[in-house]
């Protein structure tokens, strides 16, 4: 999922200090998992506002707020209240606010968390960041660990000089990836596949702006 | 005879570093050149050492060379992505710079500008492949280049490291892409840097053993304690404690140069690359308490 945090309430109160409505928009999915745009998350920043002596038109919390026009769907029924407010804050990840800016093309809509990676959530609220999005899958040669994303460096052929007692010289918190993945490797019986070289990566497939059409080609847009 | 040429003939090879400096005098540097010229066989030139900025290494390598010494390129991906790294070995290619040592370098967070976006688009394993695809006309996206280099390159290896396995499987990789020669971590303990030489002499590689001085106990013990992949053993800290304050530079003198000459008397690798962090004028030294000199 994608990992979010709450920014500094401070800085969002500056960015909006010239407007006194809001709405505000959560989303079930991630954000809700992340504790930064749940329904309790919606309510403590109404109260927020509220002290802040804002006015909030409503609140909404969307089912998938990435999901651009199902979410519209979902807003109908808020249609006065949307009416009523000058700005839209967007309580989940970047994304979910980018939707939200094509739903209000008129009004300004403003992020209350930062988007921080794509990761896997191992005890509740706790996250740890597995996959880079890089385009360009080597998990079936790295024992299903990846190291793009788990080494600082992203090193892809073995450990730098820096590992200490099987950590990374980054910060002790981090075990070395490729520790961990010798490791794997050895209890799998794939050790082999460590002692081939695995060549530089084409960052090109992870290029941003990327669009993909998964529809069946027929109807698609031309795919990567 | 140029490094490549010595270290390849067989005879026992000494490097040193030279650090670029951050800023413009370089008054310090070109004595620490002049110290070494014509008592070392070729100067390391680090590469923004720790990840501080510094004068380029290739720039001072040609500085180095132009005051009689062979430098040694080193190259780390972390500042440059493959456009800029090819651009750089044409570069040293064609001021004559023929030894590179291809690392991945130390991450950003080392160092002074921790805001910096690392790049890494390559590492030292894939660097060692583009080297030997220079060497043979082209470049990494397999155009063909207008002249090819004329590299001897190099590796680096942690002999010491925590857990050693993982790291030779690297070493074998690297050797696979091309290195011909390794300057490894520093070394204190020779018995245990012979069962790596062991693995090490399976292929067909040179080596040179790390040698770092040691200033006094204390160093000792932050090497231990702070730097990954090196192991000061008891015994020499306590040689270094008991000979005083005073006595221990020298001590740490003496224990580089014995630890240098049981490398070269008993042949147990090709060379030692001294790491004298700002005692380059102590190499000398060195070399002549462990009879190179």
């Amino acid at each position: 999922m994608i990992i979010s945090k709450k920014i500094d309430r401070k800085k969002l109160l500056e960015t909006i200090k010239d407007y006194n409505s809001f709405f505000l928009v959560g989303c079930s999915e991630c954000a809700s998992l992340c504790g930064t745009g749940g329904e309790p998350e919606l309510e403590e920043l109404k109260k927020e506002l509220e002290a802040a002596g804002k006015k909030v038109t409503g609140t909404f919390r969307a089912k998938t707020g990435c999901q651009v026009l199902g979410t519209k769907v979902e807003l109908k029924p808020f249609k006065d209240e949307l009416a009523d407010t000058q700005v839209v804050i967007v309580m989940s990840c970047g994304a979910g606010t980018q939707a939200m800016v094509e739903a209000f093309p008129d009004k300004p809509v403003y992020p209350s968390n930062d988007s921080l990676f794509l990761g896997n959530m191992t005890r509740f609220q706790m996250f740890d960041e597995r996959c880079s999005l890089c385009g360009e899958c080597i998990l079936e040669q790295t024992g299903g660990i990846c190291p793009v994303t788990n080494c600082p460096k992203g090193l892809l052929n073995g450990p730098c000089g820096g590992t200490s007692n099987g950590n990374c010289e980054v910060s002790p918190d981090i075990r070395c990836a490729w520790v961990r993945i010798y490791d794997r490797l050895e209890k799998i019986n794939r050790l082999d596949d460590m002692k081939k070289v695995i060549k530089a990566k084409d960052w090109s497939k992870s290029q941003s702006p990327q669009v993909l059409s998964a529809r069946p080609k027929k109807e698609g847009k031309k795919t990567k | 005879m140029t490094f490549k040429e010595n270290l390849e003939s067989g005879k026992f090879m000494v490097t040193a570093e030279v650090g670029p400096p951050k800023g413009t005098d370089i008054k310090e540097m070109l004595h620490h050149i002049e110290v070494l010229k014509g008592k070392i066989d070729a100067a390391n030139v680090t590469d923004n050492q720790s990840a501080v900025m510094r004068i380029s290494s290739l720039a001072v390598c040609q500085i180095v060379k132009e005051n009689g010494l062979e430098p040694i390129l080193q190259m780390t991906c972390r500042d440059r992505n493959r456009i800029g790294l090819q651009a750089d070995l044409l570069g040293a290619s064609v001021l004559g710079i023929e030894s590179v040592l291809c690392m991945t370098g130390d991450h950003v967070s080392a160092g002074d500008h921790k805001a910096a976006k690392p790049v890494y688009d390559i590492e030292s394993v894939q660097l060692l492949q583009v080297v030997d695809g220079m060497n043979n006309g082209k470049d990494m996206s397999g155009n063909d280049l207008q002249g090819s280099t004329n590299f001897f390159q190099g590796a680096v290896v942690t002999p010491e490291a925590n857990p050693l396995q993982p790291q030779l499987i690297k070493f074998g990789k690297k050797v696979e892409a091309g290195a011909r020669f390794f300057q490894t971590q520093a070394i204190y303990d020779i018995d245990k840097f012979k069962t790596f030489m062991e693995h090490a002499r399976q292929y067909s590689t040179k080596v040179l053993a790390g040698i770092v001085v040691l200033k006094s106990a204390g160093m000792a013990k932050f090497l231990n304690n702070f730097v990954p992949g090196i192991t000061v053993p008891d015994e020499l800290i306590e040689e270094l404690k008991a000979a005083g304050k005073e006595k221990a530079l020298e001590t740490g003198l003496n224990i580089a140069a014995r630890h240098v000459k049981q490398l070269h008397d008993e042949k147990i690798c090709d060379g030692v690359h001294i790491m004298a962090i700002g005692m380059e004028d102590k190499v000398p030294t060195i070399m002549e308490r462990a009879g190179l000199l």
